[in-house]
């Protein structure tokens, strides 16, 4: 799934809330929406994940084809996945 | 323009000026010391003033996906396995300026929602689910109950972000997931299962009346299952995360198989070993995730201080990943870690630290002797646990977030009391902590003062110092009278004066039941207190007194919904002693249904969603391998009753008496009309305030009602040192505490009584018509237990106190009085001194609890018409501290109201 990546889709991005973070880099305030910078560092996130299958019908959610559930387990693209053992680039 | 009440009064000659001892001086006064914390610390608070409450679906999601996949398993190894997933799975974040870290999700001020508990509140309001929670009760209280529009409350949707539960920011690309996981969790939930069981109780259909009606405020079993309690860090400081493994490991061979006499639940003991090693494997790997996450930063980090304190952080967390802790720094990062990591296991509100400074002492002795940490160091750190603890939240319900918690979190250390061996425990640390308390005045870790005569003048003394500040802080707890209760209460499970003596503050005002335990650090041994009790959090929540009063005038009718609440008693009323009987027989009744139901809610939690960390951590859970749903905790006896309206409803009864039967001015039915036209004024909620004195009377409203209004406002008083009120309250304080000796909690103890309100105060009272008192419709209570209701207590400090003290407070679990003063009353030492000398006359009069909001109540008014001047400006609630612009309106107007003393 093609997405736009922003701030909140990068790895200095320490999320303050649901609204903005605190960039690791510039040790300042950034929007969680705001466009990505040149020091952009890619967040795992299901939606990068190649086990990730996305759902034709409702966009914010899919499967995740690395589960040992039959039918597969459910998945959401937007979840960080830097502690997921079943994560693949 | 309609007049008010106060304009009213002031018509009839009498005064509603809210001031005792004196006259405040015309210009603003702030409050008298204004330290500074370190600028680190500054910093990092700087964030939190700038952060919205945020949750997100990732540990429910973890948790979900686990648990799906054991079915069949064995209850407490499903969930072992289910919470090891979801802690090895959370992502780590880290913040610049950090020394302590870890967080309870990945924001600043993060939590989740827990299905498993309850689904409901999650869906949108036109949801079935939704619509079948209001219909059963349980979702009524949201209803009444008001968020502060300010500081870090997501109250509205805005942007991408969705409101959940009126609290919570939640981005709208995890709704979806949100709502799947949720209805994973349909009939499966603590509260759906709850629910389904609850029905078989005969008088089901009382409950849900009282739930409806906000009679009652809310269920413990599925909303707060656990809290209120203190929380014991031995096993993970004393053996660390591997030695605790190692425990469960040998432990494990030892009962395999064998029931050792004990032929329900002897086997048990395998499978909770097991879940034991299964929860510390998880927080082994939650703990290392952060521990590479800040290798990870201070590779990339150039500058050096930081890059050296991202690098030193990465060593400890690994340590401590297995390790026991080695020195203060270590320890303190330990108890940050447990802690979240217990919030992180249950939906928990008032998990209290205990006495931290004694437990972090060993550490801090030995590594300042060595010259490893300065006084000024531990300072810093005790700011930065401020920051902490007051950036955690608990993602619960509207009404219990909400109308009971003003989102506060309850994480309330204790200081002071006895030691082991019955001298005072106040040690160098305990100094420090209240210094950093005035330094970082941050709500939580708000202090309870655990006062006893044996400790030192010059602590006490500072403690004045810190209260002054205006930071509500340290409330003063009756040592000798809770070590009173604790032997009463917990004798039968073999509570002695020595264990009595290491009783602690668990939640707001909770005496908690706790132990020593025998700490070794390098060779010398020490012993340090924790919990050892089950949550107090438990039983018949916030049962409201006026509201049962107006049942029993309108034979079991609720006069706001006209719905019937009790089966008409058809009693005639004709002298106090009937109303006051038949008040006693509709309260029996609700505790009974109450307390059935809860303990089948609570039956429930135990039985799939048992603690598992929270339990190995408290003596004796892991040497007898029995967790907490299996009796594993030293003390078990912890459900307890808990009134409200305390103050409201004595008056009330006290004015019926003097008016109705022995003045005989008015007649009751007389009387009963004028409380159903609400005195010829408008409703609290057309005027938009939610104080007696601001309340208006209505353009056609008759003047019929006036005179004997006045005269309900004028009836005796609670809190003026006079018998005929205060009489009342000693026959209900006699008769409640044995009453609630005679229900039973599903461990098969009696309960006790808890006489706090924190925040019901506001939604109870919004839904209560006029008292015979001449309190208003929809007004606040006065809150807690032992506070004046705001202008009647006109006799002086002094003559409040009397009136509070005139029951003995050991038979019951706690008592509460909100006293505000203004702070030109207390300035400098002699101020000091008076309100020291006031404190103690109050303990030695046999008083629990007392606590003081030292403010000008006119910028508490200047705050509510500009909020957004008053980030930082903290107020005394109840029981704990919060930021003015967190608290719902109802509670911000009667902080407002209440008695501003001028001189003590």
């Amino acid at each position: 799934m093609a997405t736009k990546l922003n701030h909140r889709d990068c790895r200095n991005f320490a999320p303050v809330d649901v609204v903005k973070g605190i960039c690791h880099r510039s040790k300042e305030f950034v929007q969680a929406d705001g466009e990505q910078c040149e020091k952009f560092n890619l967040m795992p996130k299901c939606k990068h994940c190649h086990n990730f299958k996305a759902d034709a019908k409702t966009p914010e959610l899919g499967t995740c084809e690395a589960s040992a559930h039959e039918p597969k387990f459910y998945a959401y693209p937007d979840m960080v996945s830097v502690t997921c053992e079943s994560y693949k680039a | 323009m309609p007049k008010k009440l106060k304009e009213v009064l002031a018509d009839a000659g009498i005064s509603m000026d809210y001031e005792s001892g004196g006259k405040s001086p015309a210009a603003l006064t702030d409050r008298e010391i204004m330290p500074n914390c370190h600028p680190r610390v500054q910093k990092l608070k700087d964030v939190f003033m700038q952060t919205l409450s945020s949750a997100n679906s990732e540990f429910p999601y973890w948790y979900t996906r686990e648990f799906v996949m054991h079915d069949g398993e064995i209850p407490v190894i499903r969930r072992a396995m289910a919470l090891k997933s979801a802690f090895s799975h959370a992502t780590p974040v880290i913040f610049p300026g950090e020394l302590l870290t870890m967080h309870k999700a990945a924001f600043f001020r993060g939590s989740f929602p827990m299905p498993w508990l309850s689904e409901g509140y999650y869906m949108a309001k036109e949801d079935d689910l939704y619509k079948a929670a209001l219909k059963s009760g349980s979702a009524s209280a949201d209803e009444h109950s008001k968020f502060g529009t300010g500081g870090g409350n997501v109250t509205k949707d805005f942007g991408k972000v969705v409101s959940i539960a009126g609290k919570f920011g939640m981005r709208q690309e995890e709704v979806p997931i949100l709502l799947k996981l949720a209805k994973a969790w349909v009939g499966k939930s603590v509260d759906d299962l709850g629910h389904k069981y609850e029905q078989m109780v005969p008088g089901y259909d009382i409950k849900e009346a009282l739930m409806r009606n906000v009679i009652c405020m809310f269920d413990s079993g599925y909303t707060l299952p656990q809290g209120r309690e203190v929380i014991n860090y031995y096993y993970p400081l004393e053996y660390g995360i591997d030695g605790i493994i190692k425990i469960a490991t040998e432990k494990k061979a030892e009962v395999a198989g064998r029931a050792d006499g004990d032929g329900m639940v002897g086997t048990n003991r395998l499978y909770n070993y097991e879940a034991v090693i299964l929860m510390m494997e998880g927080l082994k790997a939650w703990i290392s995730n952060y521990a590479k996450e800040a290798a990870r930063l201070a590779d990339q980090e150039e500058n050096s201080v930081q890059k050296k304190e991202y690098a030193d952080m990465a060593e400890r967390l690994q340590w401590l990943s297995h390790g026991k802790p080695r020195n203060f720094r270590d320890a303190f990062q330990m108890i940050e870690t447990i802690h979240l990591g217990v919030l992180n296991e249950d939906a928990i509100s008032g998990m209290s630290p205990g006495r931290i400074a004694q437990v972090l002492y060993p550490y801090f002795e030995q590594d300042i002797a060595s010259g490893a940490l300065s006084e000024d160091e531990a300072i810093e750190l005790l700011e930065l646990d401020r920051v902490v603890k007051t950036s955690i939240d608990c993602f619960a319900s509207a009404g219990v977030v909400g109308g009971v918690l003003s989102g506060n979190t309850f994480n309330t250390v204790s200081a002071g009391g006895l030691n082991k061996d019955g001298g005072h425990a106040c040690n160098r640390l305990e100094y420090l902590l209240m210094e950093a308390g005035m330094r970082n005045p941050m709500p939580q870790p708000t202090i309870a003062l655990l006062y006893d005569e044996k400790l030192p003048e010059d602590y006490l003394l500072l403690a004045m110092e810190c209260i002054k500040t205006g930071v509500g802080y340290p409330a003063f707890m009756n040592n000798q009278i809770a070590m009173t209760f604790m032997k009463e209460h917990y004798g039968p499970e073999g509570m002695n004066a020595e264990e009595a003596r290491a009783w602690a503050i668990g939640g707001c005002l909770e005496s908690s039941a706790c132990c020593w335990k025998p700490l070794h650090l390098n060779g010398k041994e020490y012993f340090i207190p924790g919990g050892a009790g089950q949550p107090t959090s438990v039983g018949v929540h916030f049962l409201s007194m006026p509201k049962i009063l107006e049942t029993v005038l309108w034979n079991g009718v609720d006069q706001r919904t006209n719905e019937r609440v009790f089966p008409a008693h058809d009693r005639k009323l004709d002298s106090f002693d009937v109303i006051w009987d038949q008040f006693k027989i509709y309260w029996k009744t609700s505790v009974d249904v109450l307390a059935l139901t809860n303990n089948l809610q609570h039956d429930i939690w135990r039985k799939n969603n048992m603690a598992v960390l929270n339990s190995l951590l408290k003596p004796d859970c892991l040497d007898t391998g029995h967790l907490i749903n299996e009796l594993g905790y030293r003390y078990n006896a912890t459900f307890n009753v808990e009134s409200a309206g305390t103050a409201n409803c004595i008056n009330s009864l006290s004015a019926i008496k003097k008016l109705v039967f022995e003045d005989k001015m008015v007649t009751l039915d007389v009387l009963k009309a004028a409380m159903k036209d609400n005195f010829g004024f408008k409703t609290a909620k057309e005027v938009n305030s939610f104080s007696l004195a601001d309340q208006e009377k209505r353009e056609d409203g008759p003047g019929k009602y006036d005179k004997l209004h006045f005269a309900c406002l004028q009836a005796p008083k609670y809190g003026n040192d006079d018998i005929a009120a205060d009489q009342i309250l000693l026959d209900w304080e006699n008769w409640f505490t044995r009453d609630c000796y005679t229900y039973e909690s599903l461990y098969g103890y009696p309960m006790y009584a808890c006489q706090i309100s924190v925040s019901s105060h506001g939604a109870l009272g919004s839904v209560t018509i006029a008292g015979a008192d001449g309190r208003l419709a929809g007004t606040t209570f006065a809150d807690s237990s032992m506070s004046a209701y705001p202008g009647t207590d006109r006799n002086g400090v002094y003559a409040l106190l009397t009136s509070a003290a005139i029951w003995d407070h050991s038979l019951s679990q706690n008592s509460q009085l909100n006293v505000k003063i203004h702070p030109s009353a207390i300035l400098g030492a002699e101020g000091s001194r008076k309100l020291l000398d006031l404190i103690r006359g109050y303990m030695r009069k046999g008083g629990f609890h007392i606590q003081f909001n030292v403010v000008d109540s006119k910028i508490l008014k200047n705050a509510q018409e500009q909020p957004e001047n008053y980030r930082d400006l903290m107020v005394r609630v109840a029981g704990f501290t919060q930021y003015w612009v967190e608290i719902g309106k109802p509670v911000q107007d009667e902080l407002i109201a209440r008695t501003e003393y001028e001189g003590i």
